[in-house]
C-alpha cells in the first residue's frame, strides 16, 4: 500500500497549532519551494554557459 | 515541399508549443477549480468537496510539472532557432516574459509547495490562501503571455532604432496593445472550458459505472455549470476578437473566411476547399451575405478579400480556414453540452442519462483540440510575419542548417512522445480510479485471543461471543 505525499486537511475537531507556528510553515514552505525553483533555473542557465 | 531550416524551425516551434499549450490551458482552469472546491469545503465542511480537491490536486501537480518542462524548451528555442527575432524584439518581448516568470511562475511554484505539503501544518485558512495565490499565479501567467503575443499580432508603443532593433517607447501601449483585452478574455474562457470538459468527462466516466458516486455527480454538475456560463461568453469574446481581426489583420480574416474578392455582401463559407494557386475556392457551401454580417456587423459592408494583398503577404489559407471551423464547431458543441446538461440537471436525471454521460466523455479532449486549433488560426493567420508588419518569419530564423534542426526536431518528437505518453497515461489512470477515497484500513492488530486468519478477527466483542473457539476451529 503506497502513502500519498500530498498532505490531507486536518481531521474535524483536531487542535490547530499556534498562529506563529502555522505562519512559519507557510513562509518556510513558500520560500523553500521558490528556492528549489530558482536553483533549477540557475542550473539550467549554467548548463547553457 | 523543400524542408529547409526555416520550415523545420517553424515545424519544431509549432510542435513544441502545441504540446506546451495543452498543459497551461488545463492548469489555468484547474487551479481556479481547486480554489472554488476548497472555498466550498471551508464554507460548508462538506467532505465531498474535500475529496474532489484531494483528487484533482494530484492531477494538477502532474500537469503543472509537465507544463513547466515543456515551457522551458520554448524560451531556449527562441535563442537557438529564432536568434534574429530575439535580437530585434527582445528589448520589448524579453521584459514581458521576465515579468511572467517573476510575478506568475514564482507565485505558482512557491505556493504549490504549501498546497501539496502543508494543509495540516499551516491550517485550513492559510492553505486556502495558498490555493487562491496559485490560481492567481496561473491567471497572471496568462496575462503576460497573451500580452507578449498580442503585441506581436499588432505592435504598438515601440520605436525602431537605426540598426533595425526595436525598443519600447511606451510600456503601457506595449503591455495593453489593442487586441490584448479580447484575446486574454478568449484564452481565459478557453482554459476554463477545457478544464470543465476534462472534469466533466472524468465525472461522467465514473457515473457510467456507478451512478451513485456523489463526488462525480457534484463534479459533473459543476462542469455543466461552467459550460452553460463560459460557452456563451466565449461566443461573445470570440466575435469581438474576430471583429478586431477584421480591422487590424484583414489578410488573416480573409484567410479565415476564404474570401478571395473584395466585395460587399460577402457570403459565409460553411465548407470550402480554398485553392491558393488559382485564387479561388474549388468547392464551397455558403450562406449569402452572412460573411459581411458576421465580420463587419451588416450585410452591406465591404470586406477585403485575399486578392487585395500581394501573394507574398498572404497567410496560408486552407489550414487557417479549417482550423477556425474546428474551433468554432467544437465551441458550438460545448454550447450544446451546457444547454442540454442544464436541462437534465433541472429535471434531476443527470446521473442516469447514459447517452449524455457518453457525450460528455467523448467531449473530454475537445477543449485541447479547440485551443490548439485557435492558436493555429492566430499564429498561422499572422504569417508571413512573426511581428505583424515589422519582421517576416523568413527573416527571423537563425543561421542554422537544416540538418541541425532536423536532429533537434526528431529529438523533441521522441522525448515528448515518452514524456507526454507516460504523463497522460498516469493522469488517465488517476482519473479512472475516481475521487472516492479508499476505505481506511484498520491497522490495529486483532484483539488478543483471536487467531490470524479468523474471519471475524477484527470484529468487536469477546471471542467467546463468536462462532469460533480460541483454537480457531469452527463449531458445527
Amino acid at each position: 500500500m503506497t502513502r500519498s505525499i500530498i498532505e490531507p486537511p486536518p481531521e474535524p475537531g483536531a487542535p490547530t497549532g499556534p498562529l506563529w507556528k502555522r505562519l512559519g510553515w507557510f513562509v518556510g514552505l513558500a520560500v523553500g519551494s521558490a528556492v528549489v525553483t530558482a536553483t533549477v533555473a540557475y542550473l539550467l542557465k549554467a548548463l547553457l554557459h | 515541399m523543400h524542408f529547409d531550416a526555416l520550415l523545420l524551425s517553424r515545424l519544431q516551434f509549432g510542435f513544441t508549443i502545441a504540446f506546451h499549450i495543452i498543459f497551461p490551458s488545463f492548469t489555468i482552469g484547474l487551479a481556479s477549480y481547486l480554489a472554488v472546491l476548497e472555498g466550498l469545503w471551508l464554507a460548508t465542511r462538506n467532505e465531498l468537496f474535500r475529496n474532489l480537491y484531494l483528487f484533482w490536486i494530484k492531477i494538477f501537480a502532474i500537469s503543472f510539472g509537465m507544463g513547466v518542462v515543456t515551457g522551458v524548451v520554448l524560451s531556449y528555442e527562441i535563442g537557438t532557432n529564432w536568434s534574429v527575432y530575439a535580437a530585434v524584439a527582445s528589448p520589448v518581448i524579453g521584459p514581458l516574459l521576465a515579468f511572467e516568470v517573476l510575478t506568475a511562475f514564482f507565485l505558482e511554484s512557491s505556493f504549490l509547495g504549501v498546497m501539496l505539503f502543508g494543509w495540516k501544518k499551516v491550517g485550513p485558512g492559510l492553505h486556502f490562501a495558498a490555493t487562491v495565490l496559485v490560481a492567481l499565479g496561473t491567471l497572471t501567467s496568462a496575462f503576460w503571455i497573451i500580452s507578449a503575443n498580442s503585441w506581436m499580432q499588432h505592435p504598438t508603443g515601440y520605436v525602431r532604432l537605426p540598426d533595425g532593433a526595436l525598443r519600447a517607447a511606451d510600456w503601457m501601449q506595449v503591455i495593453f496593445s489593442p487586441t490584448f483585452p479580447y484575446r486574454l478574455a478568449h484564452m481565459t474562457l478557453a482554459a476554463y472550458l477545457t478544464t470543465a470538459l476534462v472534469v466533466g468527462a472524468a465525472s461522467a466516466w465514473r457515473l457510467l459505472t456507478d451512478p451513485n458516486e456523489d463526488e462525480s455527480c457534484i463534479g459533473l454538475k459543476m462542469a455543466i455549470g461552467m459550460f452553460a456560463i463560459a460557452a456563451p461568453l466565449q461566443v461573445i469574446a470570440g466575435d469581438l476578437s474576430g471583429k478586431q481581426v477584421a480591422q487590424l489583420q484583414p489578410a488573416k480574416l480573409a484567410a479565415i473566411e476564404a474570401f478571395w474578392e473584395t466585395r460587399t455582401e460577402q457570403p459565409f463559407h460553411v465548407i470550402a476547399i480554398p485553392d491558393s494557386a488559382h485564387e479561388t475556392n474549388r468547392f464551397e457551401i455558403a450562406i449569402p451575405k452572412l460573411g459581411s454580417w458576421i465580420t463587419a456587423g451588416h450585410a452591406d459592408a465591404e470586406v477585403k478579400g485575399l486578392k487585395a494583398f500581394a501573394p507574398q503577404d498572404r497567410p496560408p489559407v486552407g489550414i487557417v480556414f479549417w482550423a477556425f471551423r474546428v474551433m468554432v464547431g467544437l465551441g458550438v458543441a460545448m454550447f450544446g453540452l451546457g444547454a442540454v446538461g442544464g436541462f437534465l440537471v433541472w429535471r434531476g436525471h443527470i446521473a442516469r442519462a447514459r447517452w449524455y454521460l457518453r457525450a460528455v466523455v467523448a467531449m473530454g479532449p475537445a477543449g485541447f483540440v479547440a485551443v490548439i486549433a485557435g492558436w493555429i488560426v492566430a499564429e498561422v493567420g499572422r504569417q508571413p510575419y512573426v511581428i505583424y508588419g515589422l519582421l517576416r518569419t523568413a527573416n527571423a530564423v537563425s543561421p542554422v542548417g537544416a540538418g541541425e534542426v532536423s536532429v533537434s526536431l526528431l529529438g523533441f518528437m521522441v522525448v515528448y512522445a515518452i514524456i507526454f505518453g507516460v504523463g497522460a497515461l498516469y493522469i488517465l489512470r488517476l482519473i479512472a480510479l475516481g475521487p472516492t477515497p479508499a476505505p481506511q484500513l484498520d491497522t490495529e492488530p486483532p484483539p488478543r485471543g483471536r487467531p490470524p486468519g479468523y474471519a471475524l478477527a477484527a470484529a468487536p466483542g469477546e471471542p467467546e461471543d463468536g462462532p469460533g473457539t480460541r483454537s480457531g476451529e469452527a463449531q458445527p
